[in-house]
């Protein structure tokens, strides 16, 4: 079980999601991305894909305008 | 006592619901197409967003000794009209600072406000090239997605769907580049 973040600070829509969609497809499933992003476009479009492809989302707010979008791989 | 304050606003159901959270998209739509009754009903034309910021750079021409009169695009009566009024009575120039300030409220209530880091030279590129294009194309094709697109659709104008269709085709070409140049 490793846990690998994906700094997309700064990254405007559609570049968090597919950096994220990228970076999880290396990891194995139990495996954590977090994914720090600080555009609200993608605190919808990162957390829907990923939950509609079946893994576990959970969004922390970590300050103001910057989530971490925390993705477990379920398969 | 105010972070007492700040911390019971922020635990509240309603604030969550209607200030902190992202509204669904259907209700997003639905404003939006009740908005548009709205302006069409008030002002006599459908909404629209870019063709003011044509205006807004004929006016910082103007400003530094420029002249538009000999372009084809302000040589109607109508459009030397309206940059004659100047820029605080034009009715889509005030709506685009309303936009601008209803989005800066939107974020500073939810406390989602920051400013940005610029991380790369690259995403500066990619950002002029996208702003130029998109004004570029805007105007070329007389709208751009709101006025051609989505106005276009809502007065039930062919030319909407039409320009629906290459809208999709130059996403798709956009973001591919974006992938492979800017990634």
């Amino acid at each position: 079980m490793k846990e690998v973040t994906l700094d997309c600070l700064g990254e405007a829509c559609p570049v968090p999601l597919v950096k994220a969609q990228k970076a999880l497809e290396d990891l194995e499933v139990g495996d954590v991305l977090v994914v720090q992003i600080d555009h609200s476009c993608a605190m919808k479009n990162v957390p829907d894909w990923a939950r509609e492809a079946g893994h576990n989302v959970e969004i922390e707010e970590v300050d103001d305008g910057e989530w971490e979008v925390v993705i477990e791989k379920a398969k | 006592m105010l972070k007492k304050l700040s911390d019971t606003i922020a635990a509240n159901d309603y604030y969550k619901v209607w200030l902190k959270d992202a509204w669904p998209y259907i209700t997003g739509a639905v404003l939006l197409s009740i908005f548009q009754i709205v302006t069409m009903a008030a002002t006599g034309s459908p909404w629209g967003v870019s063709a003011a910021f044509a205006n807004w750079g004929a006016w910082i021409y103007q400003a530094v000794g420029g002249s538009v009169e000999k372009l084809y695009y302000f040589s109607s009566d109508g459009a030397l009209a309206v940059l004659e009024r100047g820029f605080f009575r034009d009715p889509p120039t005030i709506r685009n600072l309303g936009i601008i300030a209803g989005a800066l409220f939107s974020v500073l209530i939810a406390s989602g406000f920051k400013i940005k880091k610029i991380k790369t030279g690259k995403q500066v590129v990619a950002a002029v090239l996208g702003g130029l294009l998109m004004g570029y194309g805007a105007r070329i094709g007389f709208g751009c997605n709101i006025g051609a697109l989505y106005s276009g659709i809502s007065v039930l104008s062919l030319s909407g769907w039409v320009f629906g269709v290459f809208i999709f085709l130059g996403a798709i070409v956009g973001s591919k580049m974006l992938v492979k140049y800017f990634m």
